[in-house]
């Protein structure tokens, strides 16, 4: 009965230790946990809150938080979404699940980075590049290189399902209006386009000498370059008449009716600063800082020197939704 | 009375937590625009037969993997259980490691020799490690992996109702045919059912399974589950597109549902009698090689790169840096699943074993239906039935884990303590209460003492099961308590193979010593007794 006794106190200790409760602020983050648990644990250091985190798995292509913050708009358990990207805080800013918050933060921050009522304001932004190997001659410039006959059965891309692949596949629909954008998608299946389940995975395949190049997020590309890979990167569409870099900041977003708004806007405060995006430069995270005037990543161009694609956001939001059936049907007869 | 209460309790418990969840989901499909919709059920029609190319898709990697599971397991589990083949306990151990890992871990381990980098890979030819590199990336690697996963189900079960098979059989047949014969015409046909029930279990494990498919790329209907719930953010078009895999699931288990009644009559013939053990004779040293090559291929090597690349303190100091909080928070989180788990299994087993009400059968077969479907989508019913400002003392608490785990692996306690409870003859219970013992005190000084050892081991088995779980966690755990499993995998984003490698060893390494520690206690205390 001793060892019984012994069991149930050791049980009621570690229930009683786990739903413990100390003022903390609940986030969701959509960013690789690898980089952004240290901004977190350095919020904890630097203002004594206690921070509490989902973070996504690659399994769930960084939609899981998301899905959850949909799921539980009746009941919110987040006050803080950190999106890694800002198509996300725009679908949750369109049903109603984030509140609007301007941060003294985010001055300096270009505009087109920033929802103008506060819904979600971005910061350390990647772009959407192309990692070569350097094998391969001669170098891709475009992402209309994906229908070029000389790399047929050559090229891979993520996932057009998920993550920022869905983003650049929508932006262009924006630009280029659907009839293009579909004609485009085609000629990628034509062109016997591998499929990929992450841009982690396209860059790996690319490094390894699998395939000639694929369209990744300049983290990715940088990694592997810092890792000693035979890449290189390329900033696509940078021509004049050319459509330019599409540029994925992340997003920080206050969630509507959350249990600590106050503790949620300190931490969208302290994402937002000029600090962190000095940190997420300069870690293997590699992000472009926004805040002008703050180094970044010796691999990257900052962001005032790159042709950036112009879109608005909101839009490429509403498109992504609207296609989402298209792709679907496009990924069924692609595999 | 209070027996037929108390086993009432357990079931309905267990109805409470594993199907209200489902029943949630399913019936927040039947609402929409307001009132009744069967509009969410337009996907399942208007797919232009997309699903059901990736239901078959994932029949036919199901199928696969069952029947080579079964071509391998079975004879595996004669020699390992049947045969005086030298080191069978180690062997058997041995082979028993990959049902105690998430499968995902060994297609990590498996990439680190058959990817174009990996140890295969730098051996061959860049032609022939590309060859090799391609086909473990889709359906072959994900056959071979999760054959190596769930092959041990198989063997395990061979090796436990070879048992039951009365040997007076198979010792009057040995009078006039060999073993090989004998095997064919004796020993296998009555433990056929068994056999057929663990095909049956590892199929629908491979189709229940979303880990080894998308990190393998090989598009399977469980993974489109968790893009219909991660793409579209839409949890009913999520629930109606695992409609058909519920469909499946149910209708494998109906066909199935004679044999698994035969399976459970298996163990009460058992006449207690010592196995026939068959001699090898010449071939015993060259089989011994070859299952110990087969082991050495299947397990030691996968597990030896894993080992290979982490192998740095550093990397290691990093790894606990990194994930001690979930380590500690796994070992709790599956120690209080384990002990719940062993209650609920121990009271519904009895009802199994004793058939003490009418409704012993579905109990069963409800644990199994709940054991065979998707993490993911048990995940999502958990969400559905207790996010609510009422429940949120259970949702917004490492409680909903427990719920998830209880509801998922209930049939492991249940099915191992109701086979503890066959072999302890009823009469002792009995003559227990007409001495005047309650039900209570009985079961306190007769039942549960004489049934330790199966306890002990529903206990264990409970607790890997629930530290290994992957798809229920991933959707449910609370902020900031997440379980090492679901740390391994968000820190595969970009976190360095090293450290995913050393994270992988620890997982192996909490898993297996507690289950060490406890083979060697028991064996002392058996000497002991």
């Amino acid at each position: 009965m001793n060892t019984m006794r012994i069991i149930m106190s050791a049980l009621a200790v570690l229930t009683l230790g786990a739903c413990s409760r100390e003022p903390d602020v609940v986030v969701y983050v959509s960013h690789d946990q690898v980089f952004s648990e240290p901004i977190l644990q350095d919020f904890e250091r630097d203002t004594g809150i206690k921070v509490r985190a989902v973070y996504d798995t690659e399994e769930s292509k960084s939609t899981g938080a998301m899905n959850r913050l949909i799921a539980e708009r009746n009941n919110p358990q987040a006050d803080v979404y950190w999106a890694n990207e800002p198509i996300r805080a725009e679908v949750l800013r369109q049903q109603g699940i984030s509140a609007p918050y301007l941060s003294p933060s985010a001055e300096g921050i270009p505009a087109e980075f920033r929802d103008p009522e506060g819904y979600w304001t971005g910061f350390a932004a990647r772009a959407r590049v192309l990692i070569v190997n350097q094998n391969t001659n001669p170098m891709p410039t475009s992402v209309l290189s994906y229908n070029d006959p000389r790399w047929r059965g050559q090229t891979v891309i993520a996932n057009p399902l998920f993550g920022t692949t869905t983003t650049q596949i929508a932006a262009l629909f924006v630009l280029w209006g659907d009839e293009r954008a579909r004609a485009f998608m085609a000629s990628l299946r034509d062109n016997s386009v591998e499929l990929s389940g992450s841009n982690g995975d396209s860059a790996d395949l690319v490094a390894r000498g699998e395939f000639a190049f694929s369209l990744v997020d300049s983290d990715d590309a940088v990694n592997r370059m810092r890792q000693g890979e035979p890449v290189e990167m390329v900033y696509p569409d940078q021509g004049a008449d050319e459509i330019g870099c599409l540029i994925v900041p992340n997003a920080a977003v206050l969630i509507a009716g959350s249990p600590h708004p106050d503790l949620g806007k300190r931490l969208i405060d302290y994402l937002l600063s000029r600090e962190t995006e000095a940190k997420l430069a300069l870690s293997d995270a590699a992000q472009i800082p926004l805040h002008p005037g703050v180094a970044g990543p010796s691999e990257l161009r900052p962001i005032s020197s790159i042709r950036t694609m112009r879109i608005n956001y909101a839009e490429i939001a509403a498109k992504l939704r609207e296609i989402q059936p298209f792709l679907e049907s496009w990924l069924a007869s692609s595999t | 009375m209070t027996e037929r209460i108390t086993i009432s309790g357990a079931a309905l418990l267990l109805v409470l937590i594993g199907l209200s969840p489902v029943m949630a989901m399913v019936a927040n499909t039947f609402y929409g625009d307001g009132g009744f919709s069967l509009g969410a059920y337009r996907i399942l029609w208007s797919a232009d037969g997309q699903l059901a190319s990736l239901m078959g898709r994932s029949m036919l990697l199901s199928l696969l993997t069952a029947g080579l599971a079964t071509a391998l397991g079975v004879p595996l589990g004669i020699l390992l259980g049947k045969s005086n083949l030298p080191f069978r306990g180690p062997l058997m151990a041995l082979f028993a490691v990959p049902l105690l890992i998430p499968p995902y871990v060994f297609a990590v381990a498996w990439f680190g020799v058959l990817g174009k980098t990996g140890w295969l890979g730098q051996a061959l030819a860049p032609d022939a490690a590309g060859f090799v590199s391609s086909a473990f990336f889709g359906l072959f690697g994900c056959v071979f992996v999760l054959v190596a996963a769930f092959m041990p189900i198989v063997m395990l079960l061979t090796v436990t109702y070879l048992k039951a098979v009365n040997p007076r059989w198979e010792d009057a047949a040995r009078l006039v045919s060999g073993w090989a014969r004998i095997l064919v015409a004796v020993t296998l046909p009555p433990i056929a059912p068994a056999i057929m029930f663990a095909t049956v279990l590892v199929l629908l494990l491979t189709l229940g399974e979303v880990g080894v498919p998308t990190y393998l790329r090989y598009p399977a209907y469980a993974a489109q589950t968790l893009t219909q719930f991660a793409a579209f953010y839409d949890f009913r078009a999520a629930t109606v597109s695992a409609a058909p895999l519920l469909f499946v699931t149910f209708a494998i288990l109906a066909l199935q549902y004679r044999l698994h009644g035969t399976v459970l009559e298996l163990g009460r013939g058992a006449t207690g009698a010592p196995c026939v053990e068959i001699d090898l004779g010449k071939w015993r040293l060259p089989l011994f090689a070859l299952v110990l090559g087969m082991a050495l291929v299947t397990v030691v090597l996968p597990m030896a790169v894993l080992i290979v690349q982490s192998a740095s303190p550093a990397v290691y100091l990093e790894a606990i840096s990194r994930a001690g909080d979930s380590i500690l928070r796994s070992l709790g989180f599956a120690a209080i699943g384990a002990t719940l788990l062993t209650v609920i299994g121990f009271f519904c087993g009895y009802l199994i074993a004793y058939r003490t009400l009418a409704i012993w059968r579905g109990v069963d077969w409800l644990a199994l239906l709940l054991f065979t479907l998707p993490g993911t989508v048990i995940g999502i019913g958990l969400i559905s039935l207790w996010n609510t400002s009422l429940t949120n003392w259970v949702y917004a608490t490492p409680a909903i884990l427990i719920l998830g785990y209880l509801a998922q692996y209930a049939i492991l306690p249940i099915r191992m303590t109701s086979a503890s409870l066959e072999m302890i003859p009823r009469s002792m219970e009995q003559a227990a209460r007409l001495s005047g013992a309650g039900w209570f005190m009985t079961l306190q000084h007769i039942t549960v003492p004489l049934a330790r050892r199966g306890l002990i081991a529903a206990w264990l088995i409970g607790f890997v099961f629930c530290l290994r779980d992957l798809g229920i966690s991933m959707i449910v755990y609370p902020p900031g308590s997440d379980t090492l499993p679901v740390r391994i995998f968000t820190l595969m984003a970009n976190g360095t193979p090293n450290l995913i490698a050393a994270l992988c060893v620890i997982l192996v390494a909490i898993t297996i010593l507690p289950l060490g520690a406890a083979a060697v206690w028991l064996n002392i205390n058996a000497r002991h007794l």
